[in-house]
Parts: structure tokens; sequence; C-alpha cells
């Protein structure tokens, strides 16, 4: 007997939350498409409900950092399948807030970088993910070709703060800063550095950051 | 001999061990990034040669008259010894580009013998700073040499996020690594106590910052408490140095069997003290970022005081430092604030008023 649309979103979400092999994760996304339900609900009452559970998890200490990165490649598996019967006008019947994260110039560590991007996609942020060891510039660059509202810097060493610093700068100088927020993570970060260079806020974690960026976006606010 | 010291730092630390009188406290800034700056040198002067590394040292030390000189393996000589491609940067400190292992399946397919002083010329090149270290202010001052510990040398060979996602998915390949990245440490540990060099053991990737506890016991532990026994058979001591939270692990760290414990500065040095003074000496924990990177001299003085105020009574003995590594952008003059305020609010017996200790 063939499951209902709950008994499937239930399983994409549980998917994703109990961290299932990724092949597993793909085979029920095809059969939750193949009985002909529809694709951006089960993104977002499946995969991204469960990637929220974990989130919550997280939280509560209960799930850690390996669990998140589990939980991901189950929930990216899972996008993989059903983004493409996406039908277009979904995306564009709202405003979409973009976000561009990167570590800044010099440090590779991103760990943390990958877990913000991933928590900030679940809550339906556009990403530009510029990777690690990011020329400072690039940041202000693709910002501006994307028409982003928030630029996201991560990093773990004292050496490469200052380019956060620097990148704050550079949207001053092109009269970006204010309109594109900036927020700040990593180790070595505080919220009285954050305060120094001027950016839009501080996280400590993951799930922290996502609950900033809405906030410092305005997303959910009515305009 | 440091001329506003009464003691050399060799004294100090055998009257430290033995309960005897001391002028000072024990002080070991973690001065590893920032040591070329100390003394002038660009980060690839400093590395490019044993002579020049040594020297920087003992300028280091001939200035501040601190308790231990660090000299660093680092924390990714596995696999750069395996082959990772790393940068070459000619005034910071050298990262790992991509590592040599990309699939654990390949694990067998990697020469470990190459992370030998036989075959390791930088292995080779970092003993000699040692032994020159050691001849020419050896009788004075306890050399240590700062190397990773069983899981940040396996994730120097493969990705962090990777192996953490395998600990998981196929947690007998994570196994199969840490065995040989192990094995592989022992010799090099036991290179390095044959020529008195005291091991300051850093495994950062296992804090609790990353690690959930079952996995430090699972892929962290086993691995640790053998390189301890090594250490101990071979005659050395190991002063192992914590990043990030460990408040959860504490009592499994120490309980793998080290001499002595640093603590990062985001542990309380009060908790630290409450939770595992009794069965080992304390280091730390002067903030490295907020107050010795942006920190004023009077903040240095203040952290510094603070510091002793909190960990002076741990009941196996307390040595001040910093709480992780000092980096190559801290101003020298906190260096030198941290070592002048060490001398007055660290000053045998201490003065309990000048510390805010309430008898």
């Amino acid at each position: 007997m063939s499951k209902t649309k709950e008994e499937l979103l239930k399983l994409l979400s549980d998917s994703v939350f109990e961290m299932e092999e990724e092949e597993g994760v793909r085979e029920l996304a095809q059969e939750y498409i193949d009985a002909g339900y529809d694709a951006l609900e089960g993104i977002t009452a499946g995969l991204v409900d469960g990637m929220n559970r974990a989130g919550q998890m997280y939280e509560e200490e209960e799930y850690f950092i390996t669990d998140l990165l589990l939980c991901s490649d189950a929930m990216y598996a899972g996008l993989e399948v059903l983004q493409p019967h996406l039908p277009k006008k979904d995306l564009e019947s709202e405003k979409v807030y973009k976000c561009v994260i990167g570590v800044v110039q010099g440090d590779t560590h991103d760990i943390g970088k990958n877990l913000v991007k991933i928590m900030l996609e679940t809550a339906g942020f556009e990403m530009y993910d510029l990777g690690r060891d990011v020329p400072l510039k690039d940041f202000v660059d693709k910002a501006k070709e994307a028409d982003a509202d928030l630029i996201c810097l991560s990093t773990l060493m004292t050496t490469t703060m200052p380019g956060m610093k620097t990148v704050v700068e550079m949207l001053k100088e092109e009269g970006m800063y204010g309109k594109v927020k900036v927020m700040v993570g990593g180790g070595p970060i505080s919220q009285a550095y954050c305060n120094k260079i001027e950016a839009s806020g501080y996280a400590a974690n993951a799930v922290e950051a996502v609950n900033l960026a809405k906030v410092v976006v305005g997303m959910g606010i009515p305009a | 001999m440091h001329k506003e010291d009464q003691m050399t730092p060799n004294q100090r630390l055998q009257a430290f061990m033995t309960g005897g009188e001391m002028d000072r406290i024990l002080s070991m800034p973690l001065i590893v990034s920032i040591l070329h700056r100390v003394v002038g040198m660009t980060h690839k002067e400093k590395r490019s040669s044993a002579e020049n590394e040594a020297a920087a040292h003992i300028g280091c030390y001939k200035k501040y008259g601190n308790d231990i000189l660090i000299i660093e393996y680092g924390l990714h000589g596995i696999g750069r010894a395996l082959g990772n491609k790393m940068t070459d940067p000619e005034d910071s400190v050298p990262a790992i580009e991509e590592n040599v292992l990309k699939d654990l399946d390949d694990l067998d397919k990697l020469d470990f013998s190459l992370t030998t002083k036989d075959k390791d010329p930088e292995l080779q090149r970092i003993l000699e700073v040692c032994r020159i270290c050691k001849e020419k202010v050896g009788d004075e001052v306890p050399i240590g040499v700062l190397i990773s510990g069983p899981f940040t040398a396996a994730a120097s060979v493969y990705p962090v996020e990777k192996m953490l996602k395998a600990s998981r998915k196929s947690p007998e390949k994570v196994h199969a690594l840490l065995r040989k990245a192990t094995d592989a440490l022992k010799g090099i540990y036991v290179d390095f106590i044959k020529e008195g060099i005291i091991i300051i053991q850093c495994d950062p990737i296992s804090s609790g910052s990353l690690l959930h506890i079952n996995q430090y016991r699972e892929f962290v532990k086993p691995y640790a408490s053998e390189l301890n026994e090594t250490i101990v058979e071979a005659g050395g001591v190991n002063v192992m140095h914590m990043c990030g939270d460990i408040s959860k692990t504490i009592h499994d760290i120490v309980e793998t069997g080290g001499a002595m414990l640093s603590i990062d500065n985001v542990v309380d040095m009060e908790f630290a003290k409450n939770e595992v003074g009794n069965q080992l000496p304390l280091l730390g924990n002067v903030d490295p970022v907020g107050v010795l990177l942006h920190g004023s001299k009077e903040e240095v003085f203040e952290a510094v005081k603070e510091t002793i105020r909190k960990g002076y009574d741990s009941p196996k003995g307390f040595i001040l430092a910093s709480g992780c590594d000092i980096t190559q952008n801290v101003l020298v003059e906190n260096i030198d604030a941290f070592m002048e305020a060490s001398r007055i609010y660290g000053k045998y017996p201490l003065d309990k008023e000048l510390l805010g200790i309430e008898e």
C-alpha cells in the first residue's frame, strides 16, 4: 500500500533528523515525487523540518557537530532529488534573502562556516558560499553582484581577524554599509570585537547565527 | 639568569616539583607563533634553519626569562611529512592547503616511515633546534616541544569534517588512521624525550568544542593513554594543553595520564582547580585574544593578577600561562607586561593583599 503524503513528509523529516544514508534519502524523496506530491512542501515540511529538529537538538546539546554534519548530508541528498521539481514561481513569489559567506583570507578552517551555511540555507536564505581563504574584496564584489542582504565572515585565527574590519571598511567606501549587513563569528571573535569593527552582529554558534541573521535582515518582518 | 630573578627557571621548576621555596611563580606564556617577532625576524627566516630558530628562542629567553622554551614540531607535522600540500608564507605560520589522504580506503598507500627522523628532514631540523637550545641555555631553562596529540595528528592527514562524519559511518577506518598516527607519534615523542625535551601535547581537534564526550572516549582517550604510557616509559614528561571547552571531558583527559594540564581561557581556572586540581598541576590561562591581543598593559596586569588569584592555591600547584598560543599580531609589549606582572603579583611569598585574596 502506498504511503500518504503526511507519512512521507514525516519519513523525509526523520531521515534527515536520524542521519539516514544518502542513498536511502534519495529513494525516499523519489518515492515522494513519484506519488505526485508537492516538491516545495517536501522540502519545507520534510527535509528542512528534519534539519530544524536537528538544530534544536544541537541547541539542547543532545546533538553535536558530527550529528549536524551528517544530518546536512542527508538533507542535501534529498534536496538534489526534490529541487529540480520546484516550479519557478515558488522561487520568485516572495522576497528571497541572499547571503554571501566565507572564511576570510589567510585562514582555511571552515567547519564553523559550513555549519552556519547549512543552517542559514535551512532557514531559507539563498547562499553564496565563497569557501575558505577568501580574498576580502571578493566578499564585497559578490555581495554587489548578487545584491546580497548579508555577508557572513568567519575565522578561527586571530591573525586574520583584521580582515573582517577591512570588509566592513570596504562596504563603507562602496556606500553599501548598512544596506548589506555583516555578521562575524569564529573562535577568537566576540561581541566586543564585533562592536569595535562596527559589524551588524556576532553569534557564538550556528543556531544563534540563524536567529541573528533573521533579525539583522528583517526576515519575516512586514516591510 | 634574568636580571630581575633570583633563580633560574630550572631551579624554579625543581623547587615547584619538590615543594621547595621559589622566588616567584612559574610563568610560561605560550610564546610560539609570535617568537620571530620578539627577536625581529620574519616567520620564514625563523623556520629556514635550525640556527635561526634556536637563536630566536634564546634571544626571547634572554629578554624575558620565561620559564620554558617551546619549540614547535607543530600540529600538522604528521600530515606534512606524509605529503600534505602546505603553504609557505613569508611571515606567518604555514597552513594545510590540501590533506594527503582523500579517502580513508587509501590509508595503506601512505608510507608512515616518512614521519621518522631518518626520513623527515624537517623533524631532523627541529631536533637540531632542541640540541642547540639545550647546549646554549639548557642548564638554565626547561625546553619543551609543542606537538600534536593523536586526534589532531590524524586530522593533519585527513580533513577534519570528513573524519567527524567517518567516526559515525565507518568508525573502524578512523581507528585504523588513529592507530597509524599514534604509532608515528610515539616514535617522534621518544626522539624528543631522548634529547631531554618536555612534551607539550596539544590536541585541539579533540576539544569538547568539536567532539562529544562519547567520541572523545572512543576515538581519543585510548590513544592518548597509550601515548602517555610511552612518554612515561621513555622517562619523559607530558604537559597536556587542551584548546577550547573541555569542561565535560576534563576528567577523561586527566585520566589519560599526563603530568600537567594547561587549559584554555574558555575554561574557568576555578572550575579546573575544583575538578582536577588535586590530581595534577594546572597551567593557564590568561586570555590570548581579549587580553593579550586587544588589551592594554593595565588589562594584562589585571588579568595576570586575577588568574593568579584563582589558581595559586590549586592543590597540586599552579603555573601562570596564557590560555593558548600567543599569535604574531599581539603587541610584543604585552608579553613584556605579562612577564612584568608575573614578577609583581607572582613574587613569593605571595602578597595576598595585593592580589585581593581575603584570609
